[in-house]
């Protein structure tokens, strides 16, 4: 299936961690729905390695920007949820204004004229 | 923590089960999900991993950041938990200030006892001795046949010297005194001739001017002196110019080389050190002087060699020299000690002894401050049982009780090593009989990490029971209870109860302990001494210099200060002589009896030699047994006579009257004409005495006499008027040592003394701690059965029966600490029995006076219980309980 589609970029660390944020903003949800929706949002124009996303997960669980805990899945499994804490509602805040600057900047920056010549 | 969850945690089960657990429903729902979507299942899974990436690396990655997290949320919850308890700590103890300060104060004294002695413990015992390889220096004595060791000859530490394999270094010190004039008031200065290598060997620097050369040891090339720092600081000010200056020694002029660096300490205290000068005697193969024994000598093992060939390599030497020189060495061997052994010997046992003995002390406090904490844990049920109905859990709710165990024990320290700081300065400057290196002592960082170490474990002795007991089983039924009246109470009784037996069984111990040190030391003052110490005096005389360079010069001399000395008012003895009781025995010299059969292997044929003049029995009080004392009419002129005592009579004369028999001493044919009681000239009066023979001063003169005078009536003679008095006749005499007999007498038992007294006190303290335990229990046990004691009253029973049964209750708890405290002194008698003298273990005078102290103190601290169960009034009582 992969090989069919071109390459594409891998996601960058901080970007996953505000993917994650992102994808828990709208309630708690275990680590399958978070890469699914990850999938889905990007259009699959991101290649997400899945196996990367828990340690991310728990990562941020240690800087307490969420928190986890057992829960019943929709199929009725024990999975674990993690639910956006106060302290990764701020930072997803943060992030998402520093993402539309820093994307917006970028884009004015790659669409600018050429530099002036200088005369001889 | 069970240590199945110990386990788990180190690891990481839990973690590593959580990460899985959540890894593998997502690896499911993948590969489901693709099922769904029409995939085989195979190829589902195969493909939902390929998505997944690396799963180990992952897994691994999540398990790290988890355990990271718990320990860190761990040490975060211990931290805020112990502030939390610390701080409750805090609060019941400032609620309760009255059982806080008995508390403290009795673990103050429990753990301050301990502090102090163990600081001397440390001091005198556990540092090592001040010289460099401490651990490999032997003294090396000369061993007679029946077991006593002597210092050695210059020939036969020389043979040693050449000889020896399991020691690299052999060298040797001897003690001296010389008369220093020309700086201010002529004094005697203690000195030690010190071989060749050694400073060098025991790695004692010089710290102004330079050692002594090789050639400075030759004959006649001596003339140089080290200071000792402490001497140089004294009479020099510790001027640098004094090096190179001159000193006149016994007459002869020293140059000052150099000073020893501060702190130095050799094995004994001296003022100053010269070489010694290796004359014709310092010859391996020398014949004369083998029997001159004057050498103390050191050796250092080889690295890596012990004790045992130390000593198999000194017998060989022995054994050799058996057969090179017969005439001087039969019998005779070579045995070593190690050196702190020897510096140590005698002070180990003792201090053992009373580091046992407050370690006694401590735990009797820890029993009474358990006591304590347990009547407050009955009263502190209901609180626990708040906090675990509030969710503390039961270990939570121990390590809060334990915690404030801690708090108590570490106050108590803190308080403590004040108390263990003024004791150990206290006890230094008791100068406890010249216990070796008791300047090191003091309380240093050791000593304090000591005693913070011992109230941790104090804390934990003393807390954990009453803890255990507090937040115990059934706290549900304390809190339904109002925490009153359950059974509980009724076994923390019992319990109280056994720790007061304890208590009680410990100062028993060490009351017995004290018991019989005390009659020891009564037996040791008991000892016939064989002279009068009232009204008598001694000082030490030096004759050096030009005018006495010969023996009929000091005779004469000695005579005159003597005839001045009787011409005082108040003096009715006065005499020279080269032995003082208690103090010097005079030298050993071979001896033999005229026409009696040599005595058996086992006998040293030898004797203690001193001169004396004529009026030295009558100045120190000694009674002629037989025959005749010396008089004025034995000369040097005249035949060598002697007279010998008791114990030399009976040794070598099977208790026959010697007089006019012939004896051999030190190579003198001499009349033995006389025999006196036994004067004890050795220190230890718990030793037997020794034969010993004295000759006429007029003999066999000595250049540093001592002269003892007794007066005629009550006066004291002052050293002043001594002084005063002999200066008129020289003014170059150095008097030195100047004390009453009864100064003598004192120092002799001094270090019995010092133990006993120290011993009494730590048993007073237990025993005042035990009564305070007794008189705790009583109270409460009165407080407690309140209810019961007036139904009695109410039935009849008179207050004074109210009164007996609370004291019959107390002397019960007393009577079984009384026989299990014996019972463990009889356990410990074998090593009590080699600090005792002239009494046993099982003394029925000691027992009986344990038994009277501890039953009155039990009896004292049970009245207060007990007059308050007989003022209580059952009527009031009855209707309000």
């Amino acid at each position: 299936m992969g090989d069919t589609k071109p390459a594409s970029p891998d996601i960058l660390r901080g970007t996953l961690d505000l993917l994650i944020l992102r994808a828990l903003s709208w309630g708690p949800a275990h680590g399958y729905t978070v890469a699914k929706w990850v999938e889905s949002a990007t259009g699959d124009a991101l290649a997400l390695n899945e196996g990367t996303l828990y340690p991310a997960l728990h990562r941020l669980e240690e800087k307490r920007r969420v928190s986890s805990r057992w829960g019943t899945s929709e199929n009725n499994r024990q999975a674990r949820f993690y639910a956006l804490t106060r302290a990764g509602r701020a930072q997803l805040r943060k992030e998402t204004s520093n993402w539309h600057r820093y994307a917006a900047a970028m884009f004015t920056a790659l669409g600018a004229p050429a530099p002036a010549k200088p005369r001889k | 923590m069970s240590a199945w969850a110990r386990l788990r945690r180190m690891l990481r089960l839990d973690e590593r089960a959580s990460v899985d657990r959540e890894l593998s429903f997502h690896l499911d729902m993948r590969a489901r999900e693709l099922i769904d979507r029409g995939v085989a299942p195979g190829d589902a899974r195969d493909e939902a991993q390929r998505r997944f990436g690396n799963y180990d690396r992952s897994r691994q990655e999540c398990v790290d950041i988890d355990d990271r997290r718990r320990g860190h949320m761990r040490r975060t919850q211990y931290w805020s938990e112990l502030r939390q308890d610390l701080g409750y700590a805090f609060r019941m103890y400032r609620r309760n200030p009255g059982f806080t300060t008995i508390a403290i104060l009795t673990l103050a004294l429990g753990i301050g006892a301990n502090s102090a002695i163990f600081s001397v413990v440390h001091g005198v015992l556990l540092e090592s001795l001040p010289y460099a390889n401490a651990d490999r220096l032997y003294r090396v004595r000369t061993l007679y046949p029946d077991g006593t060791p002597y210092s050695l000859s210059a020939p036969d530490f020389a043979s040693l010297r050449q000889d020896a394999r399991a020691l690299d270094r052999l060298e040797a010190y001897s003690l001296a005194s010389f008369a220093m004039v020309g700086m201010g008031e002529p004094r005697e200065v203690s000195a030690m001739r010190v071989s060749d290598g050694l400073f060098d060997m025991l790695g004692l620097q010089i710290s102004e001017g330079h050692a002594f050369s090789a050639e400075q040891h030759q004959p006649g090339r001596g003339s140089v002196v080290i200071l000792d720092h402490g001497f140089w600081t004294r009479q020099f000010g510790a001027d640098r110019s004094a090096i190179g200056r001159s000193l006149t020694l016994g007459g002869r002029p020293y140059e000052i080389a150099g000073v020893l660096a501060p702190g130095t300490q050799l094995p004994s205290a001296v003022d100053l050190f010269v070489p010694i000068e290796y004359d014709a005697t310092f010859q391996p193969t020398a014949q004369p002087a083998r029997r001159n024994e004057s050498l103390a000598v050191l050796g250092r093992a080889r690295p890596g060699v012990d004790a045992a060939s130390v000593e198999s390599d000194l017998a060989r030497m022995g054994q050799a020299m058996q057969t090179a020189f017969p005439n001087t060495n039969a019998g005779l061997s070579f045995t070593g000690i190690s050196l702190r052994d020897l510096v140590l010997g005698d002070v180990q046992k003792p201090l053992v002894m009373l580091m046992v003995a407050v370690g006694f002390v401590l735990l009797v406090a820890c029993a009474n401050v358990a006591s304590l904490l347990l009547a407050r844990a009955s009263a502190r049920r209901q609180e626990m049982a708040v906090r675990a109905a509030l969710g503390a859990g039961q270990s939570r709710l121990l390590r809060q009780l334990v915690t404030e165990s801690v708090v108590l024990a570490l106050s108590g320290a803190t308080a403590g090593l004040l108390l263990a700081f003024a004791g150990t300065r206290a006890l230094v400057a008791a100068r406890p009989a010249d216990i070796p290196r008791l300047d090191l002592i003091g309380v240093d960082g050791t000593v304090v990490l000591f005693t913070f170490g011992v109230a941790v474990v104090t804390g934990l002795l003393f807390g954990l029971f009453p803890a255990i007991q507090a937040t115990g089983r059934s706290l549900t039924a304390s809190m339904r209870e109002g925490g009153r009246g359950v059974g509980t109470g009724r076994s923390g009784h019992r319990v109280r109860a056994a720790l007061v037996i304890a208590e009680m069984a410990l100062a028993v111990m060490l009351l017995m302990g004290a018991g019989l040190l005390i009659r020891s030391f009564v037996e040791l003052t008991r000892v016939p001494r064989g002279f009068e110490s009232d009204r008598g005096v001694t000082f030490n005389v030096l004759l050096q210099g030009p005018s006495y360079q010969n023996a009929a010069q000091i005779r004469n001399r000695v005579r005159e200060l003597e005839a001045r000395l009787k011409s005082l008012p108040g003096v009715a003895a006065a005499a020279a002589s080269t032995v003082l009781p208690l103090t010097n025995r005079g030298a050993m010299l071979d001896f033999a009896v005229v026409d009696a059969p040599p005595p058996p292997p086992n006998v040293n044929a030898e004797i203690a030699v001193g001169s004396v003049t004529p009026d030295y029995f009558t100045a120190v009080g000694a009674p002629l047994r037989l025959g005749r004392a010396l008089t004025e009419q034995d000369t040097a002129d005249t035949a060598p006579v002697a007279v010998i005592n008791e114990t030399g009579m009976k040794r070598w004369f099977e208790g026959k009257d010697p007089t006019g028999r012939f004896v051999v001493a030190g190579g003198v044919r001499q009349q033995i004409v006389g025999v006196v009681g036994d004067i004890r000239h050795g220190r230890d009066l718990s030793q037997p005495p020794t034969p010993q023979l004295y000759g006429p001063y007029a003999q066999r003169p000595a250049r540093s006499p001592r002269f003892v005078v007794r007066m005629s009536r009550e006066g004291e003679l002052q050293e002043s008027t001594v002084r005063a008095a002999l200066h008129e006749i020289d003014r170059d005499i150095a008097i030195t040592a100047f004390v009453p007999f009864s100064k003598l007498v004192a120092d002799s038992v001094a270090r019995p003394r010092f133990y006993t007294s120290l011993l009494t006190l730590f048993a007073a303290a237990a025993l005042v701690l035990a009564a305070t335990g007794i008189f705790g229990v009583m109270s409460y046990a009165v407080a407690q059965r309140s209810r019961e004691i007036s139904i009695r009253m109410a039935l009849g029973a008179k207050r004074s029966q109210v009164v007996g049964a609370v004291v019959g209750h107390a002397a019960l708890l007393a009577g079984a600490g009384l026989v299990l405290g014996i019972a463990g002194t009889l356990a410990l008698a074998r090593t009590i029995q080699s600090l005792l003298f002239g009494v046993t273990v099982l003394d029925p005078l000691t027992i009986a006076g344990v038994a009277t102290v501890l039953a009155l103190s039990a009896i004292v601290a049970s009245l207060l219980p007990a007059r308050r169960a007989a003022i209580i009034d059952p009527g009031t009582v009855l209707r309000e309980g």
